[in-house]
Parts: structure tokens; sequence; C-alpha cells
């Protein structure tokens, strides 16, 4: 029997294909990664149907690449070995479990930031879930694995802090389980005090196994929210002004981005230009409180902040929301109620990338400085963003580049992104979501002892190597 | 010379495939009939984009393989109501081209090419007898006419009672009009790519147009109101002439009591489906829904609606290659109508109307065209 004949057997003829408009479509993300196409598609419904696919594979030696929506923007889903099978787990939509007690939501991989959002909205109104930068129809799992950002990451770091625990399937084919739930189900509420095996599929880019259930903290949405627009001054400034505010812990989350991403916002047309005078950086905050008098607490200390920074730049500037929902309009208002709506700003063309890092607070000014040099010397528009990490533990910061996917402008893209990422790798910064060619840029500079050991844990657990082979460079 | 300029080379290097396409913006229900049923990434709006593209660029060649995807869309337009980005507005247009392009190299799907012939033949899709004039004899209707009833294919040979309670509407309301000697639209050779064979119909029809003196055309089909009002245009042809669809007539009739309500009671709880050849396509969302007003029925509004509604799963030429998908597609609707516990799902276009009567399987009692509401009630 043939692969496809038993992938048949398993999933149903009308969910394997090997036609030429899926290899294409599959083969691709709008990076600038290079493109390889898969063999073929699956697209399993359940956890016994994956797990059937995966002791397949793992016995007849066939590379499995894991696929929800594959906006990951760092060609992670994108074959890096010949013959491989793209495993789309887009079928798998169930969102298992909320509980509204230890506010966490079970979830499978085919869950988007949108369908949990509405979901919360109608059967758990007090709860929230982050949402990050993304099309509103990103996977939620994806994200926490990959260790993304979202809406509450000033204040508590990055999405894989929030995983509780999971089930995934190991390539081996045995199905296991992490964090609290080990105990049985309904019971999700946390990773410790247990060795911290989530940390085996969590930054693992599908090269550990399956996840297929992932469990998240949810928040209780605070009753009280204001947001500010706060446009500032010079790279080191502005990032001195947004520490103090986070180490302050007075904000749920601070999106920090180049007036020129404002601009977008507001229906500028591309290429869009900042002219001398504007701001340098646009940043929205956003803060709560249980009583309106803890926001407008906080809020004031913000004031005196931004008071106190204005007598070294004194063009920084604090501007109350009211201000700036009379110039955007609905945009002001569905931007801060679900910042996955921004996104449209990143459709401009078929192509969209960036060099995104996490990083030391103490080089976080001067990475953006040099930074903005790189992008401008390639002639790209200038859309730098950043947040402050997890209170002020690091800080983050990405170049995004939308650009037309023509070989030229790729070309173009890729000698600017290297060049950002040297930069970056040189401040110590650790690339986020990390492409196969930073990754190896990444394995130059780090501790070898690392390397050797990802490497021992992945023969591990992958003795046959058929789970997303060549990610991580490995 | 084709007429067309091309879409795809316009917006080449748009699509980032976001994704925002698939969903209902901010209300995060599916919007793509045939996404939904194959799940594909290369079956949702995005992924023909791609594959558009790809063969523009010449990255992939032309293989059977690529057909299914390029042709089971209903072309419905949904996903150029939530796509946030430039080319939203063109998405459709580029799907037609690359159905264009597809059947110039590989030649149409087979039910599509029986189509083509049939229309070629008896003017009609359905291989049914030409006959048009018949009515005009029937009616005793005039020669020549300021306003011409274009009857439409579907409500012609096949939901005929569509074409009769039109009829009646028009005759009931004084109005002065004729039938022409009509040939098909067009509408379904645009819809799966045999553009060459449309032009000829079009050419036909304005013909017959002018012939009868016609300053308006009234239709009850939404494709064929679509077709002439936008398609005609994009064919290369002027048209001089106001184009209605029968509800926009009919409403303003309701209106200013030129048709009166004769009713007594209730007929029932009623919800009605967009076409989305009126709805999405032409923009036309408030007359139906005035017309429900008015009339004697419980209107009640089903979920998606307007803009956002669920296709009924007919059109692109869909219901005669991929049933499959026409039947899933129509099943959803139905579902949506029992949902608010309609017990008559009223369209406004005998396509709409086919499709969810043949997948009805009780989940509503009736499925009926708005105008035939009319006809009962006046």
């Amino acid at each position: 029997m043939s692969l496809k004949q038993k992938l048949i057997s398993i999933v149903g003829e009308q969910y394997v294909s090997d036609g030429l408009a899926e290899k294409y479509v599959y083969s691709f993300d709008m990076t600038e990664n290079p493109p390889k196409r898969p063999a073929m598609v699956v697209m399993p419904e359940s956890v016994q149907q994956l797990q059937q696919i995966v002791r397949i594979a793992n016995k007849d030696r066939v590379p499995l690449v894991p696929f929800v929506t594959g906006q990951n923007i760092g060609g992670l889903t994108i074959p890096q070995v010949d013959d491989a099978v793209t495993v789309d787990l887009k079928r798998m939509n169930k969102i298992v479990e909320v509980d509204d007690e230890a506010m966490y939501a079970v979830v499978e991989p085919g869950v988007t930031f949108g369908h949990l959002r509405k979901y919360l909205d109608e059967h758990n109104p007090s709860l929230t879930y982050t949402y990050p930068l993304a099309p509103p129809y990103t996977s939620v799992l994806a994200n926490a694995l990959l260790q993304g950002l979202c809406d509450l990451s000033t204040m508590r770091g990055a999405m894989g802090d929030f995983i509780n625990g999971l089930e995934a399937i190991l390539p081996t084919g045995e199905i296991v389980r992490a964090g609290s739930a080990i105990m049985g189900d309904g019971n999700w509420f946390g990773r410790y005090p247990l060795p911290d095996l989530v940390g085996l599929f969590s930054g693992w880019q599908g090269m550990s196994g399956f996840v297929t259930k992932i469990a998240v903290q949810l928040w209780p949405k605070k009753q009280f929210t204001r947001h500010a627009a706060l446009f500032t001054f010079g790279e080191v400034p502005t990032t001195e002004l947004l520490k103090r505010i986070a180490r302050a812990q007075l904000i749920d989350d601070a999106d920090c981005m180049s007036l020129s991403i404002v601009k977008m916002l507001l229906g500028v047309s591309p290429p869009v230009q900042v002219y001398g005078g504007e701001p340098d950086y646009g940043t929205l905050l956003t803060l709560s409180g249980n009583i309106e008098k803890e926001a407008d607490a906080k809020y004031e200390l913000i004031e005196t902040f931004v008071e106190d920074a204005r007598k070294n730049e004194s063009r920084q500037l604090l501007v109350d929301w009211d201000a700036i929902s009379r110039m955007l309009g609905d945009q002001a208002k569905s931007w801060v109620d679900f910042p996955s709506d921004a996104f449209k700003v990143l459709t401009e063309y078929d192509g969209l990338t960036w060099v995104g890092t996490y990083i030391h607070p103490k080089h976080w000014g001067e990475a953006l400085s040099g930074g903005r040099k790189i992008v401008e010397k390639y002639g790209f528009e200038l859309m730098a963003y950043l947040k402050p990490m997890n209170s002020m533990h690091f800080g983050e910061f990405k170049f995004i580049i939308r650009f037309p996917k023509d070989d030229a402008t790729v070309e173009k893209v890729r000698h600017c992104n290297e060049e950002l990422l040297d930069f970056a790798l040189s401040l110590k910064a650790l690339p986020y979501k990390t492409p196969v060619w930073a990754a190896k840029k990444l394995q130059q500079n780090a501790d070898p002892g690392f390397v050797e050991l990802l490497k021992r844990i992945r023969k591990t657990l992958d003795p046959n190597g058929i789970m997303n082979p060549g990610r991580w460079g490995l | 010379m084709s007429p067309y300029e091309s879409v795809i080379a316009d917006w080449l290097h748009r699509c980032n495939r976001c994704g925002t396409c698939k969903y209902i913006f901010r209300d995060y229900g599916p919007s793509c009939p045939s996404g939904e049923q194959y799940r594909f990434e290369s079956y949702f709006a995005s992924g023909r984009i791609s594959i558009a593209r790809a063969l523009t660029t010449g990255e992939i060649d032309w293989q059977e393989s690529l057909l299914k995807p390029t042709f089971a869309c209903t072309e419905c337009g949904a996903c150029q109501i939530q796509c946030m980005a430039p080319h939203r507005e063109h998405i459709v247009e580029m799907i037609e081209e690359l159905r264009s392009l597809v059947v110039d190299k590989l030649g149409p799907l087979p039910p599509h090419r029986a189509i083509a012939e049939s229309i070629s033949r008896k003017h009609n899709p359905y291989e049914a007898t030409h006959h048009n004039r018949e009515i005009v004899q029937q009616l005793n209707l005039p020669d020549k006419a300021d306003t011409v009833l274009f009857l439409g294919c579907t409500s012609n040979y096949k939901e005929t009672s569509v074409r009769d309670a039109t009829l009646s509407v028009l005759k009931k309301a004084g109005i002065n009009f004729t039938v022409v000697d009509e040939y098909c639209c067009g509408s379904p050779l645009l819809r799966t790519g045999q553009r060459a064979f449309a032009r000829q119909a079009a050419e036909h029809n304005l013909e017959a147009f002018e012939k009868a003196g016609a300053e308006r055309v009234i239709t009850s089909c939404a494709g064929c109101y679509r077709t002439l009002s936008k398609d005609y245009k994009k064919l290369g042809f002027d048209l001089d002439i106001d184009l209605l669809h029968s509800v926009q007539l009919v409403n303003e009739l309701l209106t200013e009591k030129k048709l009166k309500v004769t009713q007594q009671g209730s007929i029932g709880r009623v919800t009605y489906h967009d076409p989305c050849h009126l709805g999405r396509h032409m923009g036309v969302y408030e007359e139906p829904r005035q017309m429900l007003g008015v009339l004697p029925v419980e209107f009640v509004e089903m979920h998606p609606n307007e803009k956002n509604a669920w296709c009924c799963g007919a059109g692109g030429g869909v219901k005669s290659s991929f049933p499959e998908l026409a039947q899933a597609t129509a099943a959803i609707r139905l579902g949506h109508a029992r949902a608010v516990n309609a017990d008559i799902l009223v369209s406004a276009c005998p396509f709409c109307k086919r499709n969810l009567s043949d997948a009805n399987q009780g989940q509503v009692a009736k499925v009926l065209d708005i105008v035939e509401l009319v006809d009962l009630a006046t």
C-alpha cells in the first residue's frame, strides 16, 4: 500500500491531497524564506487519526511538518527536506474546556484567536485571553508554543509563559501529557511543582511531536480600562521612558511603533514617509483597574513619568485615548478591543517579514537605533515595533518589512534581514519564531553545549528524525 | 482581442494569505463555502489567488489537478467582504480570470462544456426548447414596450413559478411590458471561464432590447441582473437602459400602492436569504426587507445576513460540477433558517430557490421566491 493509500485509510480520501495546487500553496508563506513543496498534505480530525499518521510516518521514515494556518512570519511551516508530508491540523478545532474558576482554556490546534474570543464573549464574559498583532485567524496553540507576544505581554511576558500544560503525540506515537493534567481531565491549572516537560515542546517548532491540546491561562477582565497614546522622540529616550513605566507595573501592555505604522493605521498609503519634526514613535498604553480610581491613579503616575522625561526631551507627549479616537474613529476602538484587527496594515503586499528578537533591557535602545539605520540604508519603510516584556525583565523589538515578492525585492529583504539579525546577535538578542537561516546564525553565536543538548533531546524523542526535520538548523 | 485586462497581473503581489477572508470579520463564523467544505488552503480565496499568481509567473504548470480548486467555488464574494487588503474588491474577478486561463489551457469541466453547448444550440443552459415568444402570444404582450421583462433561463425553464409570479405581478400593477426573444444572459459562461461565447449572447440580447424599444429591463434573476448590469459593461457594451431587479420595481409598486396587499392573515414566519449576486455583488439589501415589512408575513432575520450572508451553494458553476458542495452549502443555509424557526425561506433568485429547494429536507416548510410571496399576497 502506498503512503497516500495508508493516509486515505486513516482520514478519508477527501482529506489527503498530492495535487499540484495543494503542494504549491503549502510550499511557502508570506516571508522571504525559500519555498519547498511537500509531497502531500493530510488533514486529520482527531487525536486518534493523528496518532495513526505519526505511527505510520515513524515506521516508514516519512518527514512530517505541522501546519495550522501558516502565518507565523518565520517560514516555520515550509518543509526543509524532500518528500515531507504537511499535516494540516485545522480540522482539530475544538475548545475542549474553559475553567472559569482556575481561569484556563484547553484548546486544540485549529482554534484561532477569533474563535476563542467569540467563545469567551458568549460563555465566559468575565474572562479574556491575550491577543497578538496577528491575523484574527491564527492558531492559539501555535502562537503559545512559538512563544510569541500579545496584548498582556508587557505585564506578563511571552505567550509561552501562559501555558499551563499540554497533551502531545511523541514522534514514536505515544500520547503524553505535561502539567497538572497528568492527574486527569478538568485539572489543567498549572505546570508546577513538576519537572517542566512543557519545555520539551514549547519553542521547538514542532520538532519534538504534535501538541494536540494546550491549556492556556485566561485573565479576568478588569472593570475599568484606559488607553493613552505616547508620542516620543529618539530611540534611547523612548525606551528609557517605556522601561520606567513598565517597571512600575502600571500598564497591562505597551505597543510602541514607528510613527509610520501609526500613519498606516490612519490610512496613509504606501510608501509611508515620516517628516522632520514628527515624533519617531507612537505607543499605545493600556492600563486597567478594578475601580475607576485605580486606573486613574495609574494614569496620573504615567503623566508624572512623562513630565519627568520632558525635562530631557520636551517634545515627549502623552495623549488621552479620547483625542486619538476622534482622529481614528472606529479604528481606535477596534484596535484596542482586538489588536488582531490592526493586522490589516500589514496586508499591503504579498510579502511580510520581520526580524524579531527578545533582548536585555540594557541593549534595547541601542538595538532600536542601530536597526533603524540598517532599514533606512536598504530604503524600506521604517516599521519598528517594540514592547516592554514581563514588567521589563526584557524587551522585544522587531523591524517589519512589507514588500512585493518579486525576485529583486525578495533578495534585498534577505540581505536587510541578515544584517538586522547580525546586529541583534551582536547585542546577544534572541530571535523569536526563528527561521532556519536565523537559527543557523544563532547557533554560531550560542553556547555549543546548548546546541548539543538540543540534538541529544531530539534524538531521544525522535530517533528516526521524522518531526519537522531541518528546523532550528538541526 | 479580449476586452478584459488582466486583473491578476494588476494585483499580482498583494495577497499574503493572512486568512481574514475565511471568516466573518468580528463574528468569526465561517464565510467561505468552498473552504469550509474542502478545508485545504487551496480552496479558500487566498489559495486561489496563489494559484493564479503561480500560473502567471510560471511557478507551476498547467495540470488537471488544478481544476477542482479552481472551479469548486460559488464565487459568492464573501471573501471580498471580509478581506481588508488592497485587492479586496477584485477577488472574484481574479478567480474568474483564473478560470478563463484554465479553460484556455485545459478546457472547461465537462458539465460546464455541456452548458456552453446547450447555450450555443438552444440559448439556455438546460437543453430546453427555446420558447420565449410563446409567452408573448399567450399573454398577448406587445411587440414593443418601454419595459422589458428579462425572464432568465432558470425562471423560464426550471423554476417557472417564479416566471409566472413575476408576469402576474407586473400585470396586476398595470405595467406595460413585453418579453423579447432573449438568449441566456451569459452568466453561466462568464462564471465558468468560457468568456468567448458570452459576448455573442450579450450582442443578441442588447439588439433585442433595442428592437423592442426598451428603456428599462427588469429581471427576477439575481444572476441575470448582475450580468446585465456589470458584465456587459466589462464586455465593452454601453447600455443606455435602466436595469432593475424585480425587487426594486415591486418594492416601489408596493410603496406607491400600485400593488395592493389583499391577503388577509399571516402567510407565515418568513426569513430572507440574500442572493450573492443581488446582495454582495450589486448591493441590494434594503428593498426585499422593505417588501417583507409590507407583506402579511412574520419576518425574521436569520444569521448571517446581508453582506455576510451564507451562499445558497448554487452559483459559479458549482451546482453542475460539484453537487456535494452545492448540497452541503445549501444545507447550512437551511439550518440558519431553521434556527430562527422560519416556515418559509424566501430569496430573490430562481437559482437560489432551486438549490435550496433541492437540499431542503424539512428544515423549512417551503422555499419561495419573494415575487411568489408578493403574487400570493396581492
